[in-house]
C-alpha cells in the first residue's frame, strides 16, 4: 500500500503518528515536573539525573534494555489479545503462574537437562495459557466478563504462589527472603555481556516481536483477528469464527506474558521470589506501552525501552534525590491517558461512531 | 456455635460490605446511562487517600468525609468527561486513570507524610461509631450493629435512594432513557452527554465515600492500592444485581461475606491463602448466578 504514497503525504503520515505520542509525552513530562516541584526538587534537574540513570550510559542503558525484555512481552501479550476486542488485564496473574510453574519444575525434574528445559518451557507457557484460556472459557459459556475475571485471577495467582514459596517449596537457606532456590546453572540465559543483566532474553524478544509482527500482518489467524476486533458482527458475517479467534488470541496472550516471566527468571533473578512482579509492575508497564503505540507491535517494543527507561530512571532518582520511584509510573499512565484522548483526531474530525464495547478507539496502525 | 461469634461474623461482614456496594452501586449508575467506567478503583482510591490526608491535616471528621467523597467525584467528573465528551476508549481511560491515581497516592504518601508504603498513626479519627438507644442493649443485636458508623447505614439509604430516583421518578426515567437509546434521548430535549458525564460523576462521589469507608471505617490508615480490586469487585456484584439498586445490596453483601470471611479464616489458615478468597468467590458468584446458568435453570424447570 505504501507505494501508492508520495514521500508528502508519507509525511502527513508519520506526523499524524507521531504527534500524538510526543504531544502526550511533553503533557506527562509536566505532571511529571509540577509533582517534582511539589516534593521540592528542581525538575529540570531531577529529569537529567533520570534520562542519564536510563539511556546516557551504557551501564544503565542495558539495565533498561533488560527491563524492558519482560514489558515488551508483556505489552505483546496484552496486544495479542485487545487487538481482537479481548482485554486481558490477568498479563500479570498469567506472568506469575506461568514463570512460577517453570521454575518449579526446572529446579525439581529429576530428567536430564536438556528435557527438564523443554518440560519446564512448556508447563510454563502451558501454565499461563490456561489461565487465559479459562477466562475466555467463562466468557464464552456464562458471559463473565474478561475484564473481571482475569483481574481477580492476579490477586490470585499472586497469592496462591506466595503461599507456596512461603511454605511448602521456599528456600530455607535464607530466612530473610520469600523465594525459591535458584535453578540450575545450565538453564539460565546466558549474558551478553560480561558484567551486566543484559541477557540472551533480549535477542528472544526480539524475534519474537518479529514474529508478532508476521502473525499478525501476514498470516490469516491475525487477519481474521483484527477483523473481530474491529467489528465482531461483520467479521462472524464474513466467516470468522469468533469463537475460535477468542480461544486463540486469549491462549497465546498467556502463554506470551509466561514467557515474558520465564524471559525474567531464566535470565535476569534465577529464581522465583515474592512480589517479584506485582512490585516491579512490568505487565502494567506493558499495558500502558501497548497502549501510547495504538497496539502496534514494533511501536510498542520502542515505547517498552522508553518506558523501561523511565522507571531504570526512576530508580536512580528515588536513590540520589529522594523522589518516589512512583513518578515515572505517574508519567507513564498521563501519557496513556492523552494518548487515549486523541486530542488532534478530535479536533480534526467529530467522528460519531458507535464503536464496540471495550474497543480502543481507532485501533491499529493502518488507519491512523 | 456461639451466637456471638456469629453476630461477630456478621458485623464484620456488613462492615465490608460498604466500599463495595458504593462501588456497585457507582458501577450500576454509569451501566444505566451506556458508559462503561473501569475507573470505580482509581476514583476509590483516590477517596481514601483524601480522607486520611485532609484528616490529619484538619483534624475534622466531617471534612475528611466530605473532602474524600468530593475528590472522588472530582476524578468521576474527570473521567465521564474523557470519555463522554473526548469518546475517548473507556478501558483505556479506565486502566490508566487506575495506575495514575495509584501512583499519586504513593508519591503523594511520601511527599505529605515522608513514609512509603502506608501511613497509620494515633492521631488520625476514626468515624465515630453510632449508639442506637435500645438496640445496643439487645444481646445478639448489640453484637451484630456494633461500631457501625453513620456511613454503614447510609450507605443502604444511598441504595434505596437509587432506586427510587431510578425507578419510581420522571428524572430517573429520563436518566434511563439516555441508556437505552441516547439518539431517542437527545430528541426528547434531554441533554445527553451531560447526563452521561453527571452520571459518571456520581460514580465518582459514591466509590469516594467507599474509599473514605475503607480508610477510616474498620480500620484507620491508608495503605498502597488498600482498595485491592474492590472496583472491580464493586463491577461484579453489579453485574450480578443486574444494575438494580436493591438486587446489588444482596450480591454486595455476598462479596462483604467473602471479604470478612478471608480475615477470619486467617487464624486457622495460612493467611496467604485465605487473601485469594473474595477474589475466587468473585469469580465462582460470576459463573454461577450468570444470565446464561439462569436460563438455563428456568427452562430445565419449565420443561
Amino acid at each position: 500500500m505504501i507505494k501508492q504514497y508520495n514521500i508528502k503525504s508519507l509525511a502527513v503520515r508519520f506526523a499524524q503518528i507521531f504527534t500524538q505520542p510526543l504531544i502526550a509525552i511533553l503533557i506527562g513530562l509536566t505532571i511529571g515536573a509540577a509533582v517534582i516541584l511539589i516534593a521540592g526538587e528542581n525538575p529540570l534537574n531531577t529529569y537529567i539525573k533520570m534520562f542519564e540513570g536510563a539511556f546516557f550510559s551504557p551501564f544503565y542503558f542495558m539495565q533498561t534494555l533488560t527491563r524492558a525484555v519482560p514489558v515488551t512481552v508483556c505489552s505483546i501479550a496484552i496486544i495479542m489479545a485487545w487487538r481482537a476486542g479481548y482485554i486481558n488485564l490477568g498479563v500479570e496473574g498469567q506472568m506469575i503462574t506461568g514463570s512460577f510453574v517453570g521454575t518449579i519444575v526446572s529446579i525439581y525434574s529429576p530428567l536430564p537437562t536438556a528435557l527438564t528445559v523443554m518440560i519446564a518451557v512448556a508447563c510454563g507457557l502451558a501454565a499461563g495459557a490456561l489461565l487465559a484460556v479459562f477466562a475466555a472459557f467463562i466468557n464464552d459459556k456464562f458471559n463473565v466478563s474478561i475484564v473481571i475475571s482475569t483481574l481477580m485471577m492476579n490477586y490470585v495467582a499472586s497469592y496462591i504462589t506466595s503461599y507456596f514459596i512461603t511454605f511448602p517449596l521456599r528456600d530455607t537457606s535464607n530466612d530473610l527472603a520469600i523465594q525459591t532456590k535458584e535453578i540450575p546453572d545450565v538453564m539460565r540465559l546466558p549474558r551478553l555481556i560480561e558484567g551486566n543483566t543484559l541477557n540472551f532474553g533480549f535477542i528472544i524478544t526480539v524475534v519474537l516481536v518479529a514474529l508478532f509482527v508476521f502473525i499478525n500482518y501476514k498470516s490469516n489467524f491475525g487477519y481474521e483477528s483484527k477483523m473481530t476486533g474491529l467489528n465482531p458482527v461483520f467479521a462472524q458475517y464474513g466467516g470468522v469464527k469468533r469463537r475460535k479467534v477468542m480461544y486463540m488470541s486469549m491462549a497465546l496472550s498467556g502463554a506470551l506474558a509466561a514467557t515474558a516471566g520465564m524471559l525474567e527468571v531464566f535470565g535476569v533473578k534465577y529464581r522465583f521470589a515474592e512480589a517479584m512482579f506485582t512490585s516491579t509492575g512490568y505487565a502494567w508497564t506493558g499495558l500502558m506501552s501497548g497502549l501510547i503505540s495504538s497496539l502496534h507491535p514494533v511501536g510498542a517494543f520502542v515505547t517498552s525501552v522508553f518506558l523501561s527507561g523511565l522507571q531504570v530512571g526512576g530508580q536512580s532518582v528515588q536513590r540520589t534525590i529522594n523522589i518516589p520511584l512512583q513518578v515515572a509510573t505517574l508519567i507513564q499512565a498521563t501519557i496513556t491517558l492523552f494518548v487515549s484522548i486523541r486530542l488532534l483526531a478530535h479536533f480534526r474530525a467529530h467522528r460519531k461512531s458507535k464503536i464496540p464495547k471495550g474497543n480502543i478507539k481507532g485501533k491499529g496502525a493502518g488507519d491512523a | 456455635m456461639d451466637t456471638n461469634f456469629i453476630a461477630a461474623i456478621l458485623n464484620s461482614a456488613i462492615r465490608s460490605t460498604t466500599p463495595i456496594m458504593m462501588a456497585a452501586l457507582g458501577s450500576a449508575i454509569c451501566n444505566r446511562v451506556g458508559v462503561f467506567n473501569v475507573a470505580l478503583e482509581g476514583q476509590m482510591l483516590i477517596g481514601a487517600f483524601s480522607a486520611i490526608a485532609i484528616n490529619w491535616f484538619t483534624g475534622s471528621i466531617a471534612l475528611s468525609v466530605i473532602g474524600g467523597i468530593l475528590i472522588g467525584g472530582m476524578i468521576g467528573l474527570l473521567v465521564g468527561y474523557l470519555q463522554v465528551r473526548f469518546k475517548a476508549a473507556d478501558m483505556v481511560v479506565g486502566t490508566s486513570i487506575n495506575l495514575f491515581v495509584g501512583a499519586l497516592s504513593a508519591i503523594l504518601l511520601f511527599i505529605l507524610f515522608g513514609v512509603r508504603g502506608s501511613f497509620k498513626n494515633p492521631a488520625l479519627l476514626s468515624l465515630p461509631a453510632i449508639q442506637i438507644p435500645i438496640l445496643k442493649d439487645l444481646p445478639f443485636i448489640s453484637v451484630l450493629l456494633r461500631n457501625f458508623t453513620a456511613m454503614d447505614y447510609f450507605a443502604y439509604l444511598i441504595a434505596i435512594g437509587m432506586y427510587i430516583y431510578l425507578f419510581k421518578t420522571i428524572w430517573g426515567y429520563h436518566t434511563l432513557s439516555v441508556g437505552v437509546k441516547i439518539e431517542a434521548a437527545e430528541s426528547m430535549g434531554l441533554h445527553a452527554q451531560r447526563t452521561q458525564i453527571m452520571a459518571v460523576m456520581v460514580s465518582g462521589l459514591l466509590c469516594g465515600f467507599g474509599g473514605v469507608t475503607l480508610s477510616m471505617g474498620q480500620v484507620t490508615l491508608f495503605t498502597e492500592n488498600m482498595t485491592a480490586g474492590r472496583g472491580f469487585i464493586g463491577m461484579a456484584a453489579c453485574n450480578l444485581g443486574r444494575s438494580n439498586p436493591l438486587l446489588i445490596i444482596l450480591a454486595s453483601l455476598f462479596f462483604g461475606f467473602c471479604d470478612a470471611s478471608a480475615s477470619i479464616a486467617q487464624n486457622t489458615i495460612p493467611s496467604q491463602l485465605t487473601q485469594s478468597i473474595p477474589y475466587i468467590s468473585t469469580i465462582i458468584a460470576l459463573i454461577f448466578f450468570s444470565r446464561e446458568r439462569m436460563k438455563k435453570i428456568k427452562n430445565s424447570k419449565a420443561a
